[in-house]
């Protein structure tokens, strides 16, 4: 005779089959972004991915922790495809380690891992790599072929940072941030001032992440409530901003489909751990991030600002935890009761 | 009628075909019963026969214990042959010779006979709970209630017990209806039953269609809804048919109504109209591992090893048996258990069918056990505070407003025995609770001696007083010169009134407490109640003793 533990009628899905099937998830947009930027998109994942798990393993074996069950989980290796996809093309292999280390390592395992880590991992690693290696984190925006030029001297960083920016152009939120005050939004555009074909290459790239994006929320492995409140809540708040000014701020749509705004709705900012919880909290969440990324691309100084967003966001967790208990049936309020908790 | 939703639920397969496809039949009558003295909520009950009495079935052999306690009766016919401190034995002779009480008729007899009647036959709640049903009809004491709810929604997987009880029996369940809706005060019926019950559906419907012209003293209506877990929670259910909801720490009766299921209305209908006591209900016995699945009529105190052994049980794929459903349901530790009144399903499961639970995986506060719960609670920090065993914690994000449906253990990709969690939680608090309620206890119990022996002051001197009377009636050339302190009698009669008034309110609190949480133990609400009838005995001796002063004062 052997006790029951949880009820095991149906298969619930495991914590594992989920953290793969947003691995699979991501395969869409990946594949449409190797096809406009070049193999370097792949061997950023590839190696991003070989980084976490050797990090977690490691780490977990520092920790004295069983190291195959953690890693069977396939968290740290989500986390690594995340931050390789986040990455311009081949990147150089020590940049994604330091990300992925910044990322697994500190953000994660330090904080007592999976389940407990208040930042999202991916994020920290890519906020990190922003903030200290701006030059290699700006490698973007040229469509390339499918095997550029210089893939492999850049994957072992042997190009040199001075013929760095030779190779790079910049996004087209960094270009329109960038555009000057004194230029309107009409001339700017009117200038040409991206390569041929570059924002269909983005709009391309972030129909395929949305593409990613529905299946899992079709296959119920996340729910909708954050990427809905968050494109929402961009969507409205950019319009605003819009209406204002036409001429300086950018459209919804141009929010919208540059960027890693679907990339990030879906991916990033889903991640369940450094997340609000409840559902009223996710939509909370959503809607704050949304808000966040349209102010910072706006008026702040970075072009994407998703991570920043999120991380700041993940701030609010434990507040926004708290504000937003559902009222339990039968109750009169939702307000935690008091009364109850004297002995 | 407009139909309402209850948050959350999940569809786990219903795997009801298992047991549904037979007709209901009967279980061989057992050689030997074991039958447990605690079969229900509250005391357990008091053996009254000894080692070696003869019994026919339907012989009471166990009294109720207090308030809040339940009968037993002998489910065979034989010989006690061993009494524990936990059960009564009784060795069967194969004749199965019965004993009923006479017949009533639940449309003219007293309302306080029917609500003696059961009581006497040992009558509880077959749904799970097992709560005392003659308390719960006397609800109406207290509440007004205007709607009975009968509880066929039968939500979990695997049990079909309600289901054959209804196509075989629904005008005797609707007869069980009207007479507990008759003695609550009832004037509406609704049956609620989940859509995947289309036989019993059909024979409920035939009914209705039937009686709408014959006036049945209260107006019945079905009501057909969708097959979702857990509807057929008591909350649930009133939600999605009345639209009304259950105050936190409160009961149905608070909002009007009250809820009886199928098995419980036939027993009380057996009880009033056939004089049988509680000794036999319906039990599915299903699971991968049987043989011959479906429901039978079982003798309470059948072992469950017997039973399984004649719808034929696989032993060597037999992984575990559970009593319940799959969701709430408890696994059997040993086969030696017997059936109690409260055992509804049998579930010999394989290891395939039920494995065992996956290794626990950290909670990724992914949300789907708080989209799933019905109580609208939010699972993931509960786990987390009893984790931490942060029970303020847990109490203020309303740990007991959970009704243990298991929902978001099932959805938990983590695999979080979270459900077990809460149970050991509860326990922890509830603990703690009586931990404090002791000192309180020995307070009453002290008091309660206090009124003990005022009550027996008062009767000697009740009695003293009235040899003296009597002594002086016969000597009734005695002048009535004496100044005896006759005590004001009206004082004494209202202090009689108010020590009443004392007792229905120890007895209603006490009820009220003990369906709100029949896992816990009231003692110290009994003595109370025990304190409020002693007090309740002294003033009635003390008013006798007054009664018979005055009246040997006006006498000459
Ligand atoms: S379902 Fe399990 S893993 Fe998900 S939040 Fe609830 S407890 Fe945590
Ligand atoms: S067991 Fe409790 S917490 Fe879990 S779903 Fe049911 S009511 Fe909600």
């Amino acid at each position: 005779m052997s006790m029951m533990h949880a009820p095991q009628l149906g298969k619930a899905p495991s914590t594992a089959h989920v953290m793969r099937w947003v691995i699979a998830a991501t395969l869409p947009g990946l594949a449409v972004m190797t096809l406009y930027f070049g193999l370097g998109v792949l061997s950023n994942v590839l190696i991003a991915a070989l980084w976490a798990v050797a990090a977690e393993a490691l780490i977990l074996r520092l920790r004295h922790r069983p190291v195959w069950p953690t890693l069977n989980d396939s968290s740290a290796l989500l986390t690594g495809v995340l931050l390789g996809a986040s990455l311009p093309p081949a990147s150089p292999w020590w940049l994604m380690g330091v990300g992925v280390i910044a990322a697994v390592v500190v953000a994660k395992q330090l904080y007592g891992g999976l389940g407990h880590n208040p930042f999202n991992p991916a994020m920290v690693g890519y906020a990190l790599l922003l903030v200290s290696f701006p030059t290699h984190m700006t490698l973007w925006a040229l469509p390339q072929p499918l095997w550029p030029e210089s893939l492999w001297p850049q994957i072992l960083g042997t190009v040199p940072v001075s013929a760095l920016d030779a190779l790079s152009g910049a996004t087209p939120l960094d270009a329109f941030k960038h555009k000057g005050d004194a230029v309107l939004a009409s001339e700017f555009w009117a200038s040409s001032p991206l390569p041929e074909g570059t924002l269909s290459a983005w709009r391309n790239i972030a129909l395929a992440w949305l593409a990613g994006g529905v299946v899992l929320i079709a296959k119920r492995l996340i729910s909708w409530h954050i990427p809905v409140a968050m494109l929402g809540s961009m969507m409205l708040f950019s319009a605003l901003f819009y209406a204002s000014d036409t001429s300086h701020f950018a459209s919804p749509l141009f929010h919208l489909l540059t960027g890693a705004t679907l990339f990030g709705a879906f991916f990033i900012a889903t991640d369940p751990v450094s997340a609000a919880t409840s559902r009223q909290g996710k939509l909370l969440y959503g809607a704050g991030i949304g808000v966040l990324v349209i102010l910072i691309r706006n008026l702040g100084g970075y072009p994407d600002a998703i991570a920043f967003a999120v991380l700041l966001m993940n701030l609010c967790v434990p507040l926004l935890d708290m504000v937003s208990v559902p009222r339990p049936v039968g109750q009169a309020t939702a307000r935690p009761d008091e009364r109850k908790s004297a002995p | 009628m407009p139909a309402y939703e209850f948050p959350g639920g999940i569809y786990p397969p219903e795997r009801k075909e298992r047991s549904n496809q037979a007709p209901l039949r009967t279980a061989p009558l057992p050689s030997e019963v074991t039958l447990p003295l605690s079969q229900h909520t509250g005391k357990a009950a008091l053996p009254c026969v000894n080692v070696g009495d003869a019994v026919k079935t339907g012989t009471l052999v166990a009294r109720r214990d207090g308030m809040v306690s339940a009968n037993v009766h002998a489910s065979i016919s034989g010989t006690v042959i061993e009494i524990t401190d936990r059960a009564i034995i009784i060795q069967g002779d194969g004749e199965d010779r019965w004993t009923t009480l006479p017949p009533l008729d639940w449309r003219t007899a007293e309302r306080d006979a029917l609500l003696e009647r059961l009581d006497d036959s040992g009558l509880i709640g077959l749904g799970g709970a097992g709560f005392p049903t003659y308390i719960k009809a006397q609800v109406n004491e207290h509440h007004a209630i205007d709607t009975l709810v009968v509880n066929a929604a039968e939500c979990e997987p695997y049990i079909t017990a309600d289901d054959l009880t209804l196509r075989h029996y629904a005008s005797d369940v609707l007869e069980g209806a009207q007479l507990l809706a008759r003695l609550c005060g009832a004037a509406h019926i609704i049956v609620g039953i989940e859509d995947n019950k289309p036989e019993a559906i059909q024979a409920l419907q035939a009914l209705l269609t039937v009686s709408a012209d014959s006036e049945p003293l209260a107006s019945m209506t079905l009501k057909i809804i969708g097959t979702r877990y857990p509807s057929g929670g008591e909350r649930q259910l009133i939600k999605k048919l009345l639209n009304r909801e259950v105050p936190s720490g409160g009961l149905p009766a608070d909002i009007g109504v009250l809820c009886h299921n199928p098995g419980t209305l036939l027993a009380a209908l057996h009880a009033v109209r056939d004089g049988q006591p509680l000794v036999a209900r319906v039990v599915t016995l299903t699971g991968d591992a049987i043989t011959q699945p479906g429901n039978y009529w079982v003798r309470v105190g059948t072992s469950v090893d017997t039973l399984l052994e004649h719808v034929g049980v696989a032993r060597e794929r037999l992984h575990q048996v559970v009593v319940g459903g799959p969701m709430m349901g408890t696994p059997l530790t040993s086969l030696e258990a017997s059936v109690t009144k409260t055992t509804n399903c049998l579930i010999a499961a394989t290891k395939e069918e039920l494995p065992p639970a996956p290794a626990e995986a950290p909670c990724i506060r992914c949300g789907a056990c708080e989209s799933v719960c019905p109580a609208q609670l939010l699972p993931q920090q509960l786990h987390w505070y009893a984790r931490a065993e942060n029970d303020a914690a847990l109490e203020a994000h309303h740990l007991f407003d959970c009704i243990e449906c298991g929902a978001c253990s099932y959805v938990c990709p983590s695999a979080i025995p979270l459900v077990q969690d809460y149970r050991s939680s509860k326990q922890r608090i509830r603990h703690k609770r009586i931990e404090t309620a002791k000192a309180e206890h020995a307070k009453h119990r002290f008091e309660f001696r206090q009124a003990r022996l005022a009550r027996e002051e008062a009767e000697k001197k009740a009695r003293r007083q009235a040899r003296l009377a009597q002594q002086q009636s016969a000597s009734s050339d005695a002048t009535g010169t004496q100044t005896a302190p006759v005590a004001d009698l009206r004082s004494l009669r209202i202090a009689q009134t108010a020590a009443k008034a004392a007792v229905r309110k120890a007895e209603k609190v006490l009820a009220r407490a003990a369906a709100q949480d029949p896992q816990q133990r009231h003692d110290d609400l009994e003595t109370q109640l025990a304190t409020a009838q002693e007090n309740l005995k002294a003033a009635e001796a003390r008013l006798t003793e007054a009664r018979a002063a005055s009246e040997q004062k006006e006498a000459p």
